[in-house]
């Protein structure tokens, strides 16, 4: 590392961590896969679009880098990128399982480009619009409280297991009208679908996960099915029957409203789930911010920028991957056609030239919003209106409620799940008192 | 729903008057039905892209009243295009009382 670089990095600002050499480092590296923060420093000065050998992708560091590839949908594909990306190693007896014993092989009709994209975009993002979900915030309170009614007296909880995963599980299973639902089964299908682009799983864990996922697509498709006939009032029937008039083909296909049934249950529940114990995380960590939350419970302004500056300093999605459809620059390096890449939002969202002493938590800020957490473009988080809700109604209900919130574990000890997708913990045992 | 009349200035200058804008619906679903030009509606209503700024009419901005916290936070995402009569189409939800009401388009960002 340069001296050069380092000078840039005296003030009074925390810093992400121990310097690194970049050299071959990867984030498959536990240690970096941890704590990334320095690595991503790192990157953003010394090689801001850099080749991950061990994961054979090129990572976009830097948030000027990151918003070229997010505005252009079409060089910078999803479609292959994630294509690349799934079950990767595995992919054809991933797909012949699944065909075999889960009803088919679904792609993820999301995960596609303009202008296929266009028209699945436009027939999901009624769904959720911040209008929608101002709606739903007394439905969310409910299950909030619901879920501290369970753990208050105890004085300990584990802040993943007992309330980040089961609060998003009620959450998007009530919206979608899935009342019989399962929250262990739902929990690991969740695991075994977020392992596809996680790049971190064997082949022995492949076909065990390969095995959830049928379980999952064959629940799905049940619950469609009785639908299709009788429509309800509940999310899965407003997709079953959704129509975007001017478009040459109005209405989702089977296939299609499998893989964004499958979607919403999942990918969305999971990062939500991780954002929620990233705030559990920052409220014990930094009581001072646990102070100031309970000062400004019903100062709805306060609030709405603590969830953004939370998004911005602890994104759940750590990287989503792209693929080039051509050659091209991206900031000093020239990529060729089919060059796998992971944009490294939470790089973005860290980078010191966009915001000002990135690792400090500053509900003031001037810029929260422009973070990426939810990505950029055509591609952005359809659900992120829900997410910032479930987020907001989670801080207010659980400092309202609880206070000296305290970590039972010491910090190295925190496990992250195998994934370069999201940074999410595996678990958060946490001590609390009753206010 | 009833319907109202809303006028979109776009940023040449030229007009799209749509006559039949249904209440209850947002400005923003509403000119991107007619296709008007600089309403993207990129995030599909979510208060998170600001691509369907408008700068509304002086004698509208009360009808329509204040941006909320939210939408005031992503205004200042753009906040170098940014008027004391901004507001993001996707929030502002048609009603009877904006019969007539006209908009101007705001610059890209």
């Amino acid at each position: 590392m340069s001296s050069n670089a380092q000078d840039t990095r005296m003030d009074s600002c925390p810093v992400a961590g121990e310097e690194v050499d970049l050299g071959h480092a990867s984030l498959m590296d536990p240690g970096i896969h941890a704590h990334p923060n320095a690595f991503y420093w790192a990157m953003r000065h010394e090689q801001p679009v850099y080749y991950d050998e061990g994961l054979d992708m090129w990572l976009v560091s830097r948030y000027e880098d990151l918003q070229t590839v997010l505005a252009d949908p079409i060089t910078f594909s999803v479609e292959a990128g994630y294509a690349e990306q799934y079950a990767k190693g595995f992919i054809d007896e991933f797909k012949a399982i699944l065909e075999r014993d889960g009803g088919g092989f679904f792609p993820d009709a999301i995960m596609t480009d303009p202008p296929y994209h266009t028209r699945i975009r436009k027939l999901m993002e009624g769904a959720f619009t911040a209008h929608r979900v101002k709606a739903l915030e007394p439905d969310i309170a409910q299950v909030v409280s619901e879920l501290i009614d369970e753990f208050a007296d105890k004085g300990a909880a584990d802040g993943v297991q007992d309330f980040a995963v089961p609060m998003t599980i009620r959450i998007i299973c009530a919206q979608l009208g899935l009342t019989d639902f399962d929250p262990d089964k739902i929990q690991r299908w969740s695991l075994a679908v977020t392992s596809q682009i996680g790049r971190m799983q064997d082949r022995e864990q492949m076909r065990e996960n390969a095995r959830e996922i049928c379980d999952l697509q064959n629940y799905l498709i049940a619950n469609i099915r009785a639908r299709e006939e009788t429509p309800r009032d509940d999310l899965l029937s407003d997709m079953i029957h959704a129509r975007a008039e001017d478009e040459e083909n109005p209405t989702l296909t089977f296939k299609e409203v499998v893989s964004l049934a499958r979607a919403l249950l999942i990918a969305g529940n999971e990062t939500t789930a991780t954002a929620l114990g990233n705030l559990l995380y920052i409220l014990a960590t930094q009581p001072e911010l646990a102070d100031a939350v309970y000062d400004n419970l019903d100062d709805d302004r306060y609030m709405t920028r603590f969830v953004e500056e939370l998004l911005r300093l602890e994104p759940p999605v750590r990287g989503l991957s792209r693929m080039t459809t051509k050659e091209v620059e991206l900031g000093g390096v020239t990529l060729p056609k089919g060059a796998h890449m992971l944009n490294l939002y939470a790089s973005g969202n860290d980078d010191e030239t966009v915001f000002e002493c990135p690792r400090k938590f500053d509900v003031e800020r001037p810029n929260i919003v422009r973070h990426v957490a939810f990505g950029s473009g055509v591609h952005r988080c359809v659900g992120l209106s829900l997410a910032r809700m479930e987020i907001k109604v989670a801080a207010r209900e659980f400092v309202r409620r609880l206070k000296d919130l305290k970590l039972e574990i010491a910090l190295e000890d925190i496990r992250y799940l195998p994934t370069v997708a999201t940074r999410s913990m595996a678990s958060l045992p946490l001590s609390f008192s009753k206010r | 729903m009833p319907t109202i009349t809303v006028t979109f200035i776009q940023r040449d200058g030229s007009e799209v008057v749509i006559d039949d804008a249904v209440t209850g619906i947002s400005l923003m679903e509403t000119a991107r039905t007619k296709d008007v030009d600089g309403i993207i509606g990129e995030c599909g209503g979510s208060c998170a892209c600001a691509t369907c700024h408008v700068y509304v009419e002086p004698d509208w901005q009360a009808v329509l009243g204040e941006p909320d916290v939210l939408e005031e936070m992503t205004l200042e995402g753009v906040s170098h295009i940014v008027q004391d009569n901004s507001r993001l189409g996707c929030q502002v939800l048609l009603s009877e009382a904006m019969d007539g009401l006209r908009v101007v388009v705001a610059p890209p960002q």
